[in-house]
């Protein structure tokens, strides 16, 4: 506002000498009663306005024949609103997913014994965690105000829950490896032990947040989502860290390079099968991931999944395990861009909002 | 649910009953709204073609929407007909004064992150836009297509029940300008107790099709435990936009979609170091 007013209370009567003083009390206002705006003024004392205090089943039976059975021919929408999320959220999962994953690698390699690639692991988590306050600080309608989102602890809230979980694991995670470079190995394993504790909420959150939204395509697979979820944070995780680890040097033959390959097959099929299989359950409201850009994506993901796949199973001997890895980030990124997108134009599908509201009460 | 709110001694639920059978279409609702929480125009949603309702829905700068439902075919009307039709033949327009329903379980109420959204001591729940940072959660999370984010503002914001008025003693400023009182305001329970009997002297009339949209269902059927704003409808509730059936998203799904996350996530660290200590063994 470029002209600001004064709008406190003031006091006195015009032609008295303290008239409009600003005191700073608090003008009594109020009046009470709400007088004539008590439900209705035309019809207050119109008797044929509303009949005699009828049985509550014929009520409650007039709403339920308009609101169950088929849905109708007619629905005019919008129904409901699209989510205004741009391309900082599935940016900020694919970060964030791959923080987890590496977290869960960290503790591996110290349960195995392999410290030096724990280190590595603890580093990876915290490069990839370092973009993604900054991702979700720009997504937000009033940047400046980013502070508010740990202004109240709100269990039920996945994104209150979720800015306190990457609150939590970027401290614990810078901590780590602060330890690391002063070579207390001790409370760097203990730091890196608890990330893994919070990175797999951190991994798995983005899900449920997507889940527990009204959005068809979303709120259908509320169940698949979070495994699918975290299915990409650990394959990207542990494909980030072996190409980390590899570029540090680590022979082909090393045992943690080859687990952490064997974690990148299971993951990335893990998340393919849940995939496919969630595809078919969702069947015609599945139509956000298969059609246009979202479901470009997502064919495309799934594709370089296989090729992955693929290439670590049958080519084992001629192509190094890099162009897998590299293809597994490739598939995550496009699946969370793909799952984001896929949003959009499913809360505008006015049809599919109104189905899935219909037959809400049969279950999912 | 515990949830962030107002208490004060005294005050009561209050709501809005909107009554479908006596809404003319006048807008006087829309522009009394715009006027009292000095509200921007809404001018991308101008000129929609084929439709006399020129605001289209409920958004950051329109907290009541007058929706029109104007069943003949907007392309193909034949003129012709129309002007050889009665005069009072207009029975198939239907127009329905929208806004926040003021839900009992509030899906935005439950998303917001940063406690910007409360509920207020007269039930209502109303947006704080001081402390809105504009993350864009409740959007999605509100399934009749309330709340939205203004993209010249950044930040959410939604019906109040002109918290302000209430807070005053007066009724929202909607309610004081509709002159067939379609929009009615007065303690929630009271205006149960009129709609309903508004709906029987509407079946006794003969229109059996009437309905109430979110008040006296049983508790299996309800709407979101309740609308604090209802209404009452005289076609299927898609025909309004409304969705048949409706609950706060996040109380329906978050618990499930937790369990499994966090069971995913114990399950892929698990796997992890499983691997990692087969392969050490080998």
């Amino acid at each position: 506002m470029s002209v600001w007013r004064d709008t406190t209370p003031a006091v006195g009567n015009p032609g008295q000498p303290e008239f409009a003083e600003r005191t700073g009390e608090k003008v009594d206002l109020h009046i009470g009663v709400w007088k004539d705006g008590r439900w209705s003024y035309l019809f207050g004392d119109d008797t044929s306005y509303g009949g005699a205090m009828p049985d509550i089943e014929a009520i409650r039976s007039a709403a339920r024949a308009a609101r169950e059975g088929p849905l109708p021919e007619a629905v005019s929408g919008p129904v409901m609103k699209a989510p205004v999320w741009t391309w900082e959220v599935p940016l900020y999962f694919w970060f964030g997913g791959i923080a987890a994953g590496s977290s869960f690698v960290a503790l591996a390699c110290d349960l195995a014994g392999d410290e030096e690639s724990a280190a590595v692991a603890r580093k990876v988590a915290l490069g990839a965690l370092a973009p993604s306050p900054v991702l979700l600080i720009l997504d937000l309608g009033r940047p400046g105000r980013f502070v508010n989102m740990l202004r109240i602890f709100k269990p039920r809230s996945p994104m209150s829950m979720g800015a306190w979980a990457l609150t939590a694991f970027g401290n614990l995670a810078a901590a780590a490896v602060g330890a690391d470079l002063l070579g207390r190995r001790r409370a760097a394993r203990a730091m890196g032990a608890a990330n893994a504790v919070v990175g797999g909420y951190l991994g798995s959150y983005t899900g449920v947040l997507l889940a527990s939204t009204a959005v068809p395509v979303w709120a259908r697979s509320r169940l698949f989502l979070g495994p699918i979820f975290v299915s990409t944070a650990t394959a990207t995780g542990a494909a980030a860290c072996r190409l980390a680890l590899s570029a540090g040097g680590m022979p082909a033959g090393h045992p943690t390079r080859r687990a952490l390959g064997r974690v990148e097959l299971g993951a990335m099929t893990a998340e393919l099968l849940l995939s496919v299989i969630n595809e078919r359950r969702l069947g015609p409201l599945a139509g956000g991931l298969g059609r246009g850009r979202p479901g470009k994506l997502f064919k495309a993901a799934k594709w370089s999944v296989r090729a992955g796949l693929a290439l670590q199973v049958l080519g084992r001997r001629r192509a190094p395990d890099h162009v897998s890895s590299l293809l597994y980030l490739a598939a995550g990124l496009m699946f969370r861009y793909a799952w984001v997108t896929a949003g959009p134009p499913s809360a505008r599908d006015d049809r599919a909002v109104a189905e899935m509201a219909r037959s809400r009460r049969h279950g999912h | 649910m515990k949830e962030v709110a107002i208490v004060r001694p005294g005050a009561e639920r209050m709501g809005f009953f909107t009554d479908t059978t006596t809404c003319i279409g006048c807008k006087a609702c829309e522009v009394a709204c715009k006027q009292w929480n000095d509200l921007p125009s809404d001018p991308d949603t101008y000129g929609r073609g084929g439709s006399y309702d020129y605001t289209g829905s409920l958004s950051a700068a329109t907290w009541r929407h007058v929706r029109f439902i104007e069943p003949a075919a907007h392309d193909d009307i034949d003129l012709v007909a129309v002007a050889e039709r009665p005069v009072n033949d207009f029975g198939d327009w239907v127009f329905m004064s929208d806004v926040c329903k003021h839900c009992t379980n509030a899906g935005c109420l439950d998303a917001c992150p940063t406690g910007a959204l409360i509920r207020s001591e007269f039930g209502t729940v109303v947006l704080q836009p001081d402390v809105c940072n504009g993350c864009g959660y409740c959007i999605p999370s509100c399934p009749f297509g309330v709340v939205d984010r203004d993209p010249n503002d950044g930040r959410a914001a939604k019906c109040t029940l002109c918290y302000d008025r209430l807070e005053d003693g007066l009724e929202p400023a909607c309610a004081k300008a509709c002159p067939t009182d379609s929009i009615q305001f007065g303690p929630y329970d009271e205006l149960r107790e009129v709609a309903a009997r508004r709906v029987a002297a509407l079946h006794e009339r003969g229109v059996s099709g009437a309905y109430l949209y979110g008040a006296g269902d049983a508790p299996e059927d309800d709407l979101a435990g309740g609308l604090g704003a209802f209404f009452l409808l005289t076609e299927p509730p898609e025909s309004y936009g409304l969705p048949a059936q409706a609950d706060s998203p996040i109380q329906e799904n978050v618990i499930p979609a937790t369990l499994t996350a966090m069971g995913a996530g114990l399950l892929a660290a698990a796997g992890v170091a499983a691997s990692f200590l087969w392969e050490r063994r080998r």
